[in-house]
């Protein structure tokens, strides 16, 4: 397949003539006026900068938490913001409802419509689209934090941004592997170029917007090396639109020596990548984490409380700046502003109580987790780099046909789909089926023999049927499944 | 079974969870039903057509995402107005927006025409033992 798109800037002129097509895609878009939003967002305290936040928590040695929360109407959505940071939280997010998110802004408006009209949000989110700037901007006023929203394409993230949020978080191959189903990974390339080319004009003009990077995120029990090596790619993707702040959000998977071996590998090499390819005044203030389902059902409360702080602490162990733990209400649903403030109280016990230690972990087998993702990360880059003749971006979407990056239980039909993670004796995540992922024989030999090992254990062989019951373990309060 | 039923399965509206839906596809496809797999944000539209070109027995949707009863007002009038009165129509997941007690969605969604409703922590086996039950009672096995 021929694509057009490619790992370059895009000329300023061809942008703001980009922009006019965006705005013209809903009424509120006219609210946008591009220099006064610049102007606002200068004079924006320190407080409520995204980078300058996660910059302070690194410095002063804490840990915080990063939820995600949304509510269609807009009492509600201040009223929640207002729970967020009286429990303490400094990176509050504005988590946008599926229908904005998927561009059907008809039936958000219907729904925000009824949503006032019954009193019972009807959506899964915030319609920022239909508030618009005016109203937005009441949300970011009430509180003293930094804003970012989640789920923002084009016309969202011009809302956001010129609103006051200063986190223009989006990535291609988030978006790509876990939102779409038929939206090819160039068209998602397309739409960040111009989320982030939006984020750099800001930038360049004295209001430093971040960008917060998910990369290919693990669909269940799933090594963590693919996601890295996506939250590079998305992050070099960003920088060359002019983002000079990139905040890589990992993802937990519950094996402790793994996931703290992930919080020190992605940011060693997305250092790395940034300075290899020019990027060196592109820098990053933190990493932040997130707690990954399944998550026990609605009625094992106990069990919700334990995961939660389990991934609080091993966040405060691994020094993260912000964890995405989620709430008591996970398994039930969007949760309520108690919900939050009950959880956020839990998890912020374990993180005051564990950072203040400053306890320094050696786990045993954690430098060869390390070593192992590191040479997994790094085999996928360069066969990605490969392919693209040094486009990063054409030798991705050439990857996700080859199979190079590729995810289990994907939603998207462009994602091959051929591989398999399953969890060993001890927990750990591991590759059962590799497809066409480009690892060197002896990592995928170390694969094989933990998994070798949990069958001579277990007396069974590893297959499918294993791997969904290590899908459900966490619900079960364990962490491997059967 | 002597007759391979066949069944459509989904995730119904602007919904992207799949990992359920993968999940229990094969599951049924291992238990021996013909399976046609929607996957995720699946228009309701595309069950109907999907549930009339096979000649299905059933169509067994997901949603995890809480907006399930906007996307399927007016779903069983549709289905009547198709031909498919006799398509057995289960649904399972989260599907309410927030904290809320089961049965109340229970309620809600066989007043939208749903045969069965099941809760996120669903098991599978007993879904297949229901579904194999429901078809025998209907002589559609």
């Amino acid at each position: 397949m021929q694509t057009t798109v490619r790992q370059k800037r895009i000329d300023e002129d061809e942008f703001l003539e980009m922009r006019k097509a965006v705005l013209a895609e809903w009424p509120t878009g006219k609210e946008v006026d591009l220099e006064e939003a610049v102007e606002y967002q200068r004079n924006l305290p320190a407080s409520k900068n995204f980078t300058k936040v996660t910059e302070k928590l690194r410095q002063e040695g804490k840990t915080n938490i990063f939820p995600r929360a949304g509510t269609p109407v807009l009492e509600e959505e201040i009223k929640l913001v207002k729970t967020l940071v009286a429990a303490g939280i400094r990176h509050v997010p504005v988590t946008i409802d599926a229908y904005t998110r998927l561009h059907q802004f008809e039936k958000a408006q219907q729904a925000l419509e009824e949503s006032i009209k019954t009193g019972r949000p009807m959506l899964n989110g915030y319609p920022i689209i239909n508030h618009g700037v005016k109203n937005t901007r009441k949300v970011i006023e009430s509180v003293e934090a930094a804003f970012v929203p989640r789920g923002a394409h084009e016309l969202a993230m011009e809302i956001a941004l010129a609103s006051g949020m200063t986190s223009a978080g989006k990535s291609s191959l988030f978006e790509f592997g876990s939102y779409e189903k038929k939206r090819t990974l160039e068209d998602c390339f397309k739409r960040s170029q111009y989320t982030d080319r939006l984020a750099g004009y800001y930038t360049e003009r004295g209001a430093v917007i971040s960008t917060d990077i998910h990369g290919f995120i693990p669909s269940g029990t799933f090594p963590l090396s693919v996601n890295i090596a996506g939250i590079i790619i998305d992050s070099l993707v960003a920088a060359e639109q002019g983002v000079r702040s990139v905040i890589p959000l990992l993802h937990f998977n519950g094996h402790m020596a793994q996931d703290l071996a992930w919080l020190k590998v992605a940011p060693r090499l997305l250092r790395e990548y940034l300075d290899r390819f020019g990027y060196k005044d592109t820098i990053i203030p933190g990493v932040l984490e997130n707690q990954i389902p399944l998550f026990p059902v609605p009625q094992n409360m106990g069990g919700a409380f334990a995961y939660l702080n389990y991934s609080a602490m091993v966040a405060a162990l691994g020094e993260a700046q912000a964890v995405f733990v989620r709430t008591i209400d996970e398994g039930a649903g969007v949760p309520t502003q108690e919900a939050h403030a009950l959880s956020y109280e839990s998890a912020n016990w374990i993180l005051n109580v564990v950072r203040t230690q400053k306890i320094k972990l050696e786990i045993e087998g954690m430098e060869t987790e390390e070593r192992i993702t590191e040479a997994e990360v790094r085999a996928i880059l360069e066969k990605v780099l490969e392919l693209g003749d040094g486009d990063m971006i054409v030798g991705s979407i050439k990857a996700v046909e080859a199979g190079v990056i590729d995810s289990p239980f994907c939603p998207n039909i462009h994602v091959k789909d051929k591989v398999l993670g399953i969890r060993d004796s001890q927990g750990a995540c591991r590759y059962l089926e590799f497809g066409n992922l480009p690892f060197p024989e002896d990592i995928k030999d170390f694969h094989r023999q933990k998994v070798a090992e949990r069958e001579r254990a277990e007396g069974r062989k590893m297959d499918y049927q294993v791997v969904i019951e290590d899908f459900w373990a966490f619900s079960k309060n364990k962490i491997i499944g059967g | 079974m002597t007759r391979k039923p066949t069944i459509i399965t989904g995730t119904v509206g602007m919904d992207a969870h799949v990992i359920g839906t993968k999940i229990l596809s094969r599951a049924f496809r291992d238990a021996g039903f013909n399976v046609v797999e929607l996957g995720c944000l699946t228009p309701t539209d595309e069950f109907i057509e999907a549930a009339q070109e096979t000649a299905a027995d059933a169509i067994l949707m997901s949603s995890l995402y809480g907006m399930a009863e906007l996307d399927l007002r007016g779903f069983k009038d549709k289905c009547r107005e198709a031909g498919l009165d006799d398509v057995l129509l289960y649904i399972g997941g989260i599907l309410g927006v927030s904290r809320h007690d089961f049965k109340d969605d229970e309620v809600k969604f066989k007043k939208l025409g749903f045969d069965r409703v099941f809760p996120p922590e669903a098991d599978l086996k007993s879904a297949i033992e229901d579904l194999r039950h429901d078809l025998k009672a209907r002589g559609k096995i």
